[in-house]
């Protein structure tokens, strides 16, 4: 089939664009960790502030993508640069929302309890609250890596390489091999991703807290 | 300020004339489901495979099958707008109390009637809760529109992308994020008085 | 009970006339217009869509902007659009995929009779400019290497970036073809980028060498050198609309109208009105209703 002479042929240059999709995702999603889970944990101290804090992530999101790499093609240019910047900005609200919401749905007898037998503020959140709201905060986590999936093939469109390059050149040169290309990988790495992730949220997810224990 | 004007109506009504198609089908679905569970849980299933199909390449895809065009936008649109309506007509209809099933098995209903009567209304709040989600995550999708021709806001800001001109860019973008956060907060509103009324 | 009704019964309104919106839209009296993702042939559609509306009582269907030459080629193909804004260059080599040929006036009726006989598509009137692809330098590069013609760059090759948008590398009159006549060899692989970004990418000093198209206006903007093809591989590319016969065939005065442009627009127009579109940002309808009124046209 023309198709299977296609990928052979190119396999070298897919497998380099599938590299760098899952190099997008890993850098922006970790970053995205990094910002936003501090953030949701100060967040459930300050409660106060919680509902306009995540009202404004979530009205980050409905940005749509293509507004977003252009305001990063205009302040940043063309490559991987912009492209990081705006995928770590989207992968934010879902494990914000849900490390705020996974640890303040931690049963507050857990937290006295822990208070009872003398732990300090910060290892009742390392011990207690952390490990509980874990699964929440994984799951948030996948949320957030499968976003980046799809949003990193429309990264393509400004030069930062990836699975999207091809479904940009498939449309710009109405190129059904070249669409197939991009297309197929990239929502087979965002399954990956989300089973693998999911995978990880059972493995981690505390007996106590499993539906079926 | 015309050319606006016409993206936007474009805009919207692809987004309505999928967002009906999407509610008549996802809810006919969501009762399938609900009715033969065995069915139900591989079609939500098959309706999270996908939701996870990255957008830029559904549009593709469907455009090599349909061809460009708004058929294949609102064709997309249909797809990612099913797992909400589904996945909340089921959970709705599958948490109904079972007194009040019951109560309608009392009175001689058909399992059509006790549906149609009893179960969809008081399944409404969360289903339009499905249907708000759905919306909202349209707008922004039919954005990419302009890349397999079909119309809507996303032209404008292409152009602008292309042109490297902010202003552009902004004349198309606020709209859509406008838009859809009053749909949020109006549907969200309208959800809210809902859920009273079918207490 | 109430509220429910009138809900639904706004909902089905809605989508009433939204399936009306859409079924009005594909009427006898209505013409598609496409346009390939540059500002050049963007505004040659807008023009040719505005003359059709200002001398004829059809209604006119913008698909503007709607991709690369391939996209709008299969378009008007598939009948999804009845005209756009094609290069006999282009033609003859990306559609025809036949070998260069140089003179202008056999290039055009080589693509007329061809596109006739295969495709049932009708060449109409050019419009006078040729923009032809040429290569361009940074004027960096130009300082630096002194170069003038394509072969002079063989030598420095090696030390600088090309890039150019997705199709460029798709068509025989392309890089493929390019390379291999002159000997090139560019340093790493080429950068592909849509086609608007590359002058964005070439201004930031991300590529050295890209395809320009000889009317663009952001050559004018970034000072960049345009190279002579000493070994004469581009062919010419002149513009002009391209129609569907059976369009033509029902609707006649389409002729007269489309070739109103036919003449009226010489390099440096083509240029300037380019410079305004993409370097001054103005909006594509202005630039296009102004010079049709400064021409006496609508």
């Amino acid at each position: 089939m023309r198709l299977i002479t296609f990928f052979s042929k190119n396999s070298e240059a897919m497998i380099a664009s599938l590299g760098q999709h899952i190099a997008l995702v890993l850098i922006s999603v970790g970053l995205g960790m990094v910002i936003a889970i501090p953030l949701g944990i100060l967040l459930t101290r300050h409660k106060k502030a919680a509902p306009t804090v995540l009202a404004l992530a979530g009205t980050v999101q409905t940005i749509p993508g293509l507004v977003m790499l252009g305001f990063a093609l205009i302040f940043m240019g063309i490559g991987t640069l912009p492209a990081l910047a705006v995928l770590t900005i989207y992968s934010i609200l879902p494990i914000l929302r849900n490390t705020y919401t996974g640890i303040t749905e931690v049963l507050p007898s857990y937290k006295d309890a822990a208070k009872g037998i003398g732990m300090t503020k910060s290892q009742v959140l390392f011990k207690v609250e952390l490990p509980l709201a874990l699964p929440t905060i994984v799951s948030g986590i996948r949320i957030s890596a499968v976003y980046i999936v799809s949003w990193a093939t429309l990264a393509g469109m400004i030069g930062a390489g990836g699975l999207g390059d091809w479904i940009w050149t498939g449309l710009a040169t109405y190129n059904t091999d070249y669409i197939l290309a991009g297309a197929i990988p990239s929502a087979i790495l965002a399954f990956a991703f989300s089973a693998l992730i999911g995978f990880l949220q059972k493995l981690i997810t505390p007996r106590a807290l499993r539906r079926n224990a | 300020m015309n050319e606006l004007m016409h993206a936007i109506a474009e805009h919207l009504s692809i987004v309505a004339v999928a967002m009906v198609f999407a509610t008549i089908i996802g809810i006919a679905l969501g009762v399938l489901s609900y009715w033969k569970r065995k069915l139900g849980s591989f079609i939500i299933s098959l309706a999270e495979i996908i939701q996870t199909i990255p957008s830029l390449a559904l549009l593709a895809l469907l455009m090599i099958i349909f061809g460009l065009g708004d058929l294949t936008m609102g064709v997309a649109l249909v797809l990612y707008a099913l797992l909400p309506i589904i996945r909340n007509t089921y959970t709705s209809l599958t948490q109904l109390p079972p007194y009040i099933i019951d109560a309608a098995r009392g009175m001689g209903m058909s399992r059509a009637q006790r549906l149609v009567k009893v179960e969809i209304p008081l399944s409404i709040p969360m289903i339009f809760g499905g249907i708000k989600v759905a919306l909202v995550n349209s707008l922004s999708i039919a954005v990419m529109g302009v890349l397999i021709g079909s119309g809507g806001l996303g032209y404008i800001i292409y152009r602008g992308i292309q042109q490297r001109n902010m202003e552009r860019i902004l004349l198309g973008a606020i709209p859509v994020v406008v838009i859809a956060l009053i749909f949020d907060w109006g549907m969200g509103k309208a959800e809210k008085r809902l859920q009273k009324h079918t207490r | 009970m109430h509220r429910k009704r009138t809900r639904i019964t706004l909902v089905l309104t809605l989508a009433l006339a939204a399936i009306l919106f859409f079924t009005s839209c594909a009427k006898d009296d209505t013409i598609t217009i496409g346009s390939k993702d540059f500002g050049e042939n963007i505004v040659i559609a807008e023009m040719l869509s505005q003359l059709i509306e200002a001398h004829t009582p059809l209604k006119v269907n913008r698909k503007l902007n709607l991709g690369g030459t391939f996209v709008n080629f299969n378009a008007i193909k598939n009948g999804q659009i009845d005209i756009y804004p094609e290069y006999t260059g282009t033609g003859l080599t990306a559609h025809l995929k036949m070998d260069v040929v140089n003179d202008p006036e056999q290039s055009y009726s080589i693509v007329s009779e061809e596109f006739l006989k295969q495709w049932d598509i009708v060449w109409l009137e050019p419009f006078g400019f040729n923009n032809t692809y040429t290569l361009a330098v940074t004027p960096e590069v130009y300082e630096q290497y002194k170069v003038e013609t394509y072969s002079d760059l063989i030598p420095y090759a090696g030390e600088l970036v090309f890039g150019a948008e997705h199709e460029f590398f798709d068509r025989q009159d392309g890089f493929d073809g390019l390379v291999e006549v002159y000997g090139l060899q560019f340093k790493g692989e080429p950068m592909k980028l849509n086609a608007s970004l590359k002058y964005q990418a070439i201004g930031r000093g991300d590529m050295d060498v890209t395809d320009a198209f000889a009317t663009d206006g952001p050559i004018k903007q970034y000072n960049l050198k345009i190279l002579e093809d000493d070994l004469g591989f581009f062919p010419p590319y002149h513009a002009a609309p391209i129609v569907r016969k059976e369009v033509l065939d029902k609707h006649p005065e389409l002729k007269t109208v489309l070739n109103m442009l036919g003449g009226k627009l010489d390099d440096a127009t083509m240029t300037d009105l380019n410079y305004l579109v993409d370097v001054e940002g103005e909006s594509v309808e202005n630039v296009a209703t102004e010079f049709l009124k400064s021409m006496n046209l609508i």
